[in-house]
């Protein structure tokens, strides 16, 4: 397998504080890797530094020069129709029918020249995630991408990215604090602790026996006691 | 009669509002029905305002009734002059709003994009934004003389500070998460520029002309009272020398219909620029 992105000995501060220290990490192409971690533990301060929007104190990331990224809120234009939304930064003369056929794999075919403003949050996030995969990135970053969405649409969305993924295979990073989230959509889930990487767990293998196992593990790693869960 | 008019206008309009609400509950009243009620309002005081002038033994030196000033309108119609007047004072509002807003523009860009530019223009041309450009009538008389350069100054002069003062405000206040998008799409710098910065300071920049369209009314009304032969102004003072008051009301109604022309104008322009916009959808709320 290649790797999508390794990184080596990663550190970032701010000011005296460390948020990131010693941080190794390896991402192959179509592996599919959430980040699980209590608030402030240095996961969003990570993907913005492999997105290259922060800069880094020491330490290396091999990848591509332009990761695609879904942030949490969709962040679209709103003065831009949706195709000129997801071609955003393309200046081929192929780049309508590419934000298209994006938008069609999203499931919002047609829609191409509507505005931002008659999207329902679910659509906007999938106009969001057209525009990441329409570049076909080699690696995908999703900064807590459907945080912000109900119930019934975030499983919608979570069959969606894993079909999506599948068919592109970049290399996926889901920054998460949604331990069933991760579960059902990642390959392998790390969990981010004291600016380095705490834990990581397969999860085919430890669900082998239904996800409630490995859901407990995650819990107990986040802090979460049986007392907690009880209440 | 006018009394009569006055106390029984709006009874007649609850009563429409009631039998309205009572006919069918839930109905808002149409575009079209609001439109015509917010124009009964000027047409009532029109109505009252020339029986006044008819049976009310208004002076018409003091206050000419509307059919008076409609028929002097008429009359200059006719003769051509208002049409050379009305020309000359459009010419000369259009060419200082283009100068005066392209310079406006033009140095909000340098200052919204550039700290240096910042530093280097902002606090003089602040400095100069507070004088009342009106104050440098006398001035302008002595600099230009009593030509079209000195009228056409002033209302630069007028028109730039607003436009300056929004376009650097617009591109300032652009969303600093979009910036990020254009980051990680890899915009280029003139994507960013005519994609994202431009396109999110239109709204500001739309204020902006809306504003100095009607700085620029003011600036011509005053340039056009000095020492003037052709334009609206020049009528109105013209007309005061001859007691002609019809003529003076025309013109201050002339100032005014064509006052709220430019908005209209500036508004249709924010309904093409910002369809975009949730405040300009078309209908209304959504």
């Amino acid at each position: 397998m290649s790797a999508a992105v390794t990184v080596r000995g990663l550190r970032r501060r701010y000011g005296e504080r460390v948020v990131i220290e010693g941080l190794d990490l390896r991402i192959e192409l179509g592996e599919f890797v959430a980040m699980l971690g209590e608030s402030g533990c240095g996961k969003t301060t990570l993907l913005r530094a492999l997105a290259g929007l922060d800069p880094v104190d020491a330490g290396r990331i091999d990848g591509p020069a332009q990761p695609a990224v879904v942030f949490q809120e969709h962040r679209l234009l709103p003065w831009a129709p949706l195709w000129q939304n997801v071609a955003l930064g393309i200046e081929t003369p192929q780049a309508r029918d590419q934000a298209v056929a994006a938008l069609r794999e999203v499931g919002l075919s047609g829609r191409e020249t509507d505005w931002p403003r008659n999207l329902s949050g679910g659509q906007a996030q999938r106009v969001a995630l057209a525009r990441a995969l329409v570049r076909e990135p080699r690696l995908l970053l999703l900064d807590e991408p459907f945080a912000a969405l109900d119930a019934l649409t975030r499983i919608k969305m979570h069959d969606l990215i894993k079909d999506l993924v599948a068919r592109h295979r970049p290399g996926v990073l889901l920054v998460t604090h949604d331990v069933d989230e991760a579960i059902a959509i990642a390959d392998r889930i790390l969990v981010m602790r004291g600016g380095r990487i705490a834990a990581s767990y397969d999860v085919q293998a430890e669900t082998a026996a239904g996800p409630a196992p490995l859901r407990g593990k995650l819990l107990g790693e986040l802090g979460v006691t049986r007392h907690d869960r009880a209440a | 009669m006018a009394v009569d008019l006055s106390t029984k206008a709006p009874r007649a309009i609850s009563g429409a509002l009631r039998t309205a609400s009572r006919k069918a509950d839930r109905r808002p009243w149409s575009e079209r029905e609001l439109i015509v009620l917010s124009w009964l309002a000027p047409f009532l005081f029109a109505l009252v305002w020339e029986a006044l002038c008819r049976f009310g033994g208004v002076n018409p030196q003091v206050m000419p009734a509307p059919s008076a000033v409609l028929a002097t309108a008429w009359t200059l119609v006719t003769d051509g002059s208002l049409f050379v007047h009305l020309g000359y004072s459009l010419l000369r509002a259009a060419t200082g709003f283009v100068i005066g807003g392209g310079i406006g523009f033009g140095l909000g860009l340098l200052v919204g994009f550039s700290r240096l530019a910042e530093a280097l223009l902002d606090r003089s041309i602040q400095m100069i934004r507070a004088i009342p450009f009106l104050a440098l009538l006398p001035l302008v008389i002595v600099w230009f003389g009593v030509d079209e350069a000195g009228k056409i100054f002033l209302v630069s002069l007028g028109v730039m500070f607003p436009i300056y003062i929004n376009t650097v405000l617009g591109i300032r206040q652009v969303d600093p998460k979009l910036l990020e998008v254009a980051k990680v799409t890899g915009l280029s710098l003139r994507g960013r520029i005519t994609k994202i910065i431009l396109p999110g300071a239109m709204p500001s920049i739309l204020t902006g002309v809306r504003y100095a369209l009607a700085v620029a009314w003011l600036a011509l009304v005053i340039a056009e009272t000095i020492a003037t032969t052709k334009g609206i102004g020049f009528l109105a003072m013209d007309a005061r020398e001859f007691l002609q008051t019809n003529v003076i009301v025309l013109t201050i109604v002339i100032y005014a219909a064509i006052g709220v022309i430019a908005d209209g104008i500036a508004r249709a322009l924010e309904r093409r620029l910002l369809a975009w916009h949730p405040n300009f959808v078309k209908g209304g709320r959504r």
